[in-house]
Order: C-alpha cells, then structure tokens, then sequence
C-alpha cells in the first residue's frame, strides 16, 4: 500500500519534486556564499534561474484553465511576457537600478501582445464570444436536463409508483377474499401480478436515471456504496461541503463506477483508492488502483465516460502504466 | 401486536392499515414523516413501526435515519421498512442496527397478502424479513466476487434454501414454499452450513445474520 500512496499523489509529487531541489540548492549556495565571508550577494542570480523556470510553468498552467484554443493561446504569450517582464525588471534592481532599459522589452512585448489581441479580432473575437456563449448555454441545458431528470424520477416514485402499488395491495385483497372462487382468484392474481411488472418496470427506469443513494445522500456517499459493493478493496477519501449540481453528480458517479468495474475485471485482487475534493470551483474525482495496468484509455467504457466528462467542459485522463497501476482521473467544473 | 404506519401517500397509508385490520392486526396510530414516526413511537409504545425510506420534506432517506433514531430511543422498537427500491447502504445500516426485529421489503410486497402479514409478525416477534431482491443482490456481488466456488458447492435446492434463509424464512415457512417436509429442510439447512462453514445457531434471527454476514465478505485482503 506504500506504493499506492505514491502513485494516488503522482501529480502533487512531481510537482513538489520540481520544487524542493530547488530550494536545497540555494539553501546550499547561501551557506556557501555565507561561509566564503558573505560578500556581493551572488546567490539572487542563481534563485534568478531557478525562479524563471519555476514562473513559465506556473504561467503556462494559468493558461492552461482556459478553454482550448485562442483564448489559451493568447494567455500563455501573456502569461510568459508578464514573467520575462518581471525577469527584467528584477535584473535591472540587481544591478543597480539606474537607467530604465526594461521598458524597452517591456514596450516590445506589450506590443506583440496587442498585435495577437488586434489578431483575435474581430473575427476570432465574435468566434470566442459565440464560442463562450454556446458552451454556457450548452451546461445549462445539460443542467437543467439532469434536474429535470431527477424530477421526474421523484414523481415517478411519488405519483405513478405509489398508484400502483396501492393498485397491486387492493388486487391482493380482493384474491384473498375470493379464496371460495379460484377462477376469479386466478383472474385477480394475473392482475395483481401485472401491476407488480409495471412497478418493477418503473424501479428500473428510475434507477437508470440515479442510483436512489446518490439521489437522496450525494456522492461521497454514493461513492462508497460503490466501493463496499465491489469486490476489489476499495478506500474512499472525500468530503464535500455541499451537494453537486445533478449533472455533475451523476457524471462523477458513472466515472467511480465504471472505474471500480474495470479494476474488478482486469485487476483482480488489486487495492483502490478514490478520492474525491473541490479545487476552487472544480469537482476533482480520482480512482486509482495498484494493478497491472496497461488499461487501454480508448476502451469502451473509458470513451463513453470521455464524452460525458466533456460534455460538461471537464476533462478525464487515464495513466495506466504496465506494472505500476492505474489511474482515472476526472475533473468536471460545477459552475 | 400494537404497529404503527409511516407513510406519506394516504392512499398507500390507508390500504396497508385497512389490509392489516383485515388480518387481525391493530394499527395504533399513523404517521406521514420522519418527526411523526418518532411522535407515535415515543406516544404509543408500539411493537412493530412499519415506515417508508422517502418522507416528507426532503423524499431522500429520512425514513431510514427515523427508524434508526426511533430504534436508538426504544431497543425492543422492531422496525419494517418498505421501501420502493432496494438499497444495499439502508439494508446494511439497518441490520446493523439491532440483533432482532428487522424488515427491509419492496412496497409492491404487500400486494402477496399471506406472505405480508407473515412477515409483519415475524418482524414483530423479533425475526427478520429480507426481501427477496436484496437477498439476490447480495448473492450477485458474491458471484462476482470470483471466489464462487462455495455457493456452487451447493446443490439447487440447498442454493434455494440458503436465499430462503437469507430472506428470514423459518423452517416451517421454508418447507411450505419448497413444498417440501420439514424434515427435507432441516437436512438441506444442516448442508448449507457445513457446505459454507458457518456457525450452526439454533435462534433463527441469528441464523440469518450468519448467512447474511457470509453473503457480504466479498474477496480480496
């Protein structure tokens, strides 16, 4: 299990890996440079390059929580022109101040930024903004659909269910009574036993639409449903403060299901973990498992959960490595 | 036998009330959510509090969560929950609640009279009612846990008996469904728990946990 944790937290470690030799190493140069009698401070040039680095990537994962295309396009060369000016201005102070050279890269910079911008438009710039509004109209109907859904299967259980179970008790009752009768009896239990089948019926469509634990305690809860239900050993770590939008709900719980079906099946015996959280306004859903790995993403059922991902602008990745694991990994915005 | 009703659709309400009268059983009070069910029960001292899992005001699962509370407030409370749709968590939450006294059954249930007011008492006298779909869902993950090979020890008839067992039957009530003697049963009963290694237990109620208990371990670590 020692393993496992590595491979849950792969992201987070890679990027605290980027850091903390880092920071050793100019810890390191300072106690040099202290030990070597503390003279010109030379160590800030070399936090300089460690720093730039350090500010492009973080640069370019801003731009990476836009939207594909343009808009991203256009805030990575904002987001790397912002850490070159920075860069400059930062030289500059180091050695003295003096004349303002930085303006001129500033200057420079600025103006191929504006030129990208004048680019955008006004053709880009309407695309965008179309773009924008379809993919906000977009959620909202898939929004509104679930909600809807919900609401029907709500008014099933309520409304026709309820009918016809009270339907199905009289039937019973009234066979009971014609117990002198069996011909009549036979007639009403045929009766009876057609109402049960359109109940039973109804149950199945109001399942599909939501699993009632999900539907009445959320997803953590529903999550671990799933988990004491499969047969692998399965962990689950989460809490929500609120319950999710019905959209989302349901599209994290189909990706923990089919997840935790796929370790059943193709990792017998294996460990899972899923853990679920919010970063910022974001529904962060992951399921990983110490199997063999090797899991193919393009699989059927990996595909469909895909599309449903982003259909809602989330996205969903699988690292399925032979011999180390896999991993499935969703994102889904609950705005 | 003093029972109380919990039930939001008075139709339902009144049918399950009506039909329990007409078999000699006393509905004290009725109720239709989850504070009424805990007014009625702390009121009148039932035996048996009969309650649906969706009650007003939320219609997620404040029956369940009453029925436990109400449980808490009055251990010898036995409890039968109908339930329009069969929920591993709320059956797993509500044996573990108690040793004794506890239903967990499809609303459409009602409608097989005999079978009803059978297990109605049983609950009351302390038993256990597991609807029969939850019984085949509970076998259905064992199947898919891979270690199979146990229930498949088991002949058809054994396989019968054990979901009958799992279900809260007793011998008597098995040998009448299987249409067989009672000592058929007892013979199949004593295979089942040699066949899977389960302690042999003379109460019923305890009988069932044992099968429940082993229907539940799934494989793995």
């Amino acid at each position: 299990m020692s393993d496992h944790g590595h491979e849950i937290n792969l992201r987070s470690v890679t990027r605290g890996v980027a850091f903390a030799p880092s920071l050793v190493l100019l810890a390191t140069l300072i106690v040099i440079w202290a030990a070597t009698g503390a003279g010109y401070f030379w160590p800030m040039w070399a936090a300089l390059g460690l720093a730039i680095p350090t500010g492009l990537w973080l640069a370019i994962r801003w731009a990476r929580l836009r939207p594909k295309g343009a808009t991203r396009r256009y805030a990575m060369q904002a987001g790397i022109s912002l850490v070159l000016v920075v860069t400059d201005v930062f030289i500059w102070a180091m050695s003295g101040g003096g004349y303002f050279w930085p303006i001129f890269p500033f200057v420079g910079l600025a103006a191929a930024l504006a030129l990208h911008g004048l680019f955008l438009r006004p053709g880009q710039r309407s695309l965008q903004l179309r773009v924008d509004e379809l993919t906000r109209t977009r959620s909202g109907a898939l929004d509104v659909q679930a909600t809807e859904l919900r609401r029907i299967e709500r008014d099933l259980h309520d409304g026709a269910q309820a009918r016809l179970v009270a339907l199905s008790m009289q039937l019973g009752r009234a066979e009971e009574r014609l117990a002198d009768h069996p011909d009549s009896a036979a007639l009403v239990r045929q009766a009876r036993e057609e109402a049960t089948a359109a109940i039973r019926e109804l149950r199945d469509l109001a399942r599909g639409i939501a699993p009632p634990v999900l539907a009445d305690r959320g997803l953590v809860a529903a999550a671990e449903a799933l988990a004491s239900r499969s047969t692998a050993n399965v962990e689950v770590i989460g809490h929500l403060d609120h319950r999710l939008p019905p959209v989302v709900e349901t599209a994290a719980y189909f990706v923990v299901a089919e997840a935790l079906t796929n370790v059943a099946k193709h990792a017998p015996g294996a460990s899972a973990r899923v853990t679920v959280h919010m970063d910022g306004a974001m529904l962060v859903v992951e399921v990983a498992d110490n199997g063999p790995g090797g899991a193919n993403a393009a699989g059927g059922g990996l595909i469909g959960l895909k599309q449903r991902v982003e259909a809602l602008d989330g996205r969903l990745e699988v690292h399925s490595v032979a011999r180390e694991g896999t991993v499935v990994w969703a994102v889904l915005p609950c705005e | 036998m003093r029972v109380v009703v919990v039930e939001d659709s008075a139709l339902l309400r009144e049918g399950i009330v009506a039909l329990l009268a007409e078999n000699g059983i006393e509905v004290v009070a009725q109720a239709e959510d989850g504070p009424g069910l805990l007014r009625i029960v702390d009121g009148h001292k039932p035996d048996l509090a009969i309650c649906d899992v969706r009650l007003p005001p939320t219609f997620t699962d404040e029956g369940i969560r009453a029925a436990l509370e109400a449980r808490r407030r009055h251990p010898k409370l036995a409890i039968l929950v109908l339930s329009a749709y069969v929920e591993p968590v709320y059956t797993g939450e509500l044996l573990a609640a108690g040793d004794s006294g506890i239903g967990y059954l499809l609303k459409e249930r009602v409608s097989e009279v005999r079978t009803f007011v059978d297990s109605v008492k049983r609950v009351a006298g302390g038993g256990t009612a597991l609807d029969r779909e939850v019984v085949s869902a509970l076998i259905a993950d064992r199947n898919r846990s891979g270690d199979r090979t146990e229930l498949e020890a088991l002949t058809p008839r054994e396989r019968e008996t054990l979901e009958l067992i799992a279900q809260g039957r007793t011998n008597a009530a098995i040998a009448r469904e299987m249409v067989v003697t009672l000592g058929a049963v007892e013979k199949h009963v004593s295979n089942i728990f040699a066949k899977l290694d389960l302690p042999a237990g003379d109460d019923d109620h305890r009988r069932v946990l044992a099968v429940l208990a082993y229907l539940r371990a799934t494989g793995g670590p």
